[in-house]
């Protein structure tokens, strides 16, 4: 990839005063204390939208796991609750988020990438791993796994199938992480690519795990260019970790501990 | 004393001769010499190759399968040494202190593995040695042709074995 992808663009409303960032939650049921950190951050925010860059959900196997009594439906009670407007980013674990289940709880879908249009700025949001482009073969499969007739053809699987699918992935994972692999970060020329094509000072990402704020040198404007990096969260007997990245209106970015 | 050198011969391609730096990193490096000097790093292979960033072994034998290590050892990614380019690097999991016998040659200078705070995200990844010699097969192994199999991205389509590695001098 060389070039900006097609991006979308988001004018914030007029009454957007706070704006909150979140990604890489990876919620499964397995890790109760991370959803109810979730749910108790999105009960109480006082942000006025909050964006989810990308793996909200460790895995998502199709909207129709999210029958009544799933922890999926648990998750989508949260978001419709939330009194915050809502905009969701997919994310290389939860690519399979439907149209559906968004619009049944109140959440709007976001392009990757998105340019938000907000407090005088323009914030180039990412995931982040389209970014990761050292890594060919990733590459490669997320283009087969993004393209709709791969999604068709996955979804038309009986969903007991599909959570079969998604148990042995998850268990090959789990091995994946025990093997040790030393993951690349973004390319950070691409990166400054990016922002020059969309007219963008700022990047805010996930998906590395890797929370930073990264200077990217100045645009040809002189304007300094940063990369702001999304912390994941994960808490449980030996870990407390989460974190909101939040723009306030007339004030710089900051960073937040939800817990 | 001198650091202490060894040899990773590799099958077709030749050999990558590795200094150890015993004074920064004196746990990375008796780790790594203990595995040497046991044998494992004999039959493994390069399993995670991405050309502008690093390659991986000491883990697998070819099929990918994984060989049992010992104990991990502490981080000592805190010693001031970078992950400069034919840099070699312990591998581990998320949590810092969990390198054992997989180690990582980096391709470029890779700023972003290096320690930056004693935090489980800030921990980075430990240098302990260098390539003095064989860094045109370093650069012979980071591109060849790679593919995903199963769940691994990035390994190599042809095997890249470790057919032995050697103390120099020993």
């Amino acid at each position: 990839m060389t070039a900006l992808p097609a991006f979308g663009a988001l004018q914030a409303p007029a009454h957007w005063r706070t704006v909150d960032f979140i990604s890489d939650l990876h919620l499964r049921p397995e890790e109760p204390q991370t959803f109810d950190a979730w749910a108790h951050y999105l009960g109480a925010t006082p942000a006025d939208a909050v964006f989810i860059l990308g793996d909200l959900f460790e895995v998502w196997v199709g909207d129709d796991a999210a029958a009544p009594g799933s922890f999926e439906a648990r998750c989508g009670q949260v978001l419709a609750d939330c009194r915050a407007d809502l905009l969701f980013m997919h994310g290389n674990r939860d690519f399979l988020v439907g149209p559906d289940f968004l619009a049944r709880h109140g959440v709007r879908e976001l392009a990757d990438p998105t340019v938000l249009i907000a407090a005088g700025q323009r914030l180039l949001l990412t995931h982040g791993d389209l970014l990761c482009t050292d890594d060919v073969d990733y590459q490669r499969f997320r283009a087969q796994v993004r393209a709709a007739g791969w999604q068709r053809n996955f979804l038309a699987h009986p969903l007991a199938e599909r959570q079969a699918i998604a148990r042995q992935m998850r268990t090959q994972s789990e091995a994946h992480h025990a093997s040790q692999a030393v993951y690349a970060d973004v390319d950070e020329p691409l990166a400054r690519q990016w922002l020059a094509g969309a007219n963008a000072t700022t990047m805010i990402h996930g998906h590395t795990h890797r929370p930073a704020d990264h200077t990217l040198g100045a645009d040809a404007r002189g304007r300094a260019l940063t990369r702001v990096v999304l912390s994941d969260w994960h808490i449980d007997a030996h870990t407390r970790r989460a974190q909101v990245l939040r723009l306030t209106v007339g004030d710089a970015l900051v960073r937040l501990d939800p817990l | 004393m001198s650091n202490p050198q060894i040899e990773l011969h590799i099958t077709g391609h030749g050999v990558i001769t590795i200094e150890l730096d015993a004074e920064k990193a004196p746990k990375s490096a008796a780790n790594f010499l203990s595995y040497v000097q046991s044998g494992h790093y004999d039959n493994t292979v390069f399993h995670r190759v991405i050309k502008n960033f690093m390659i991986q072994g000491g883990g697998f034998e070819p099929g990918m399968k994984q060989k049992p290590t010992q104990a991990p050892i502490t981080n000592e990614a805190d010693n001031g040494l970078k992950n400069h380019v034919y840099t070699l690097a312990m591998a581990r999991t998320s949590d810092p202190h969990s390198a054992t016998a997989q180690f990582f040659i980096n391709t470029v200078d890779n700023d972003f593995l290096d320690f930056k705070s004693p935090t489980a995200q800030g921990w980075g990844y430990a240098v302990f040695g260098k390539v003095v010699k064989g860094q045109e097969v370093v650069d012979a192994i980071k591109a060849v042709r790679t593919t995903r199999k199963g769940f691994h991205d990035d390994v190599p389509q042809d095997d890249v074995v470790i057919e032995k590695a050697v103390v120099v001098g020993a």
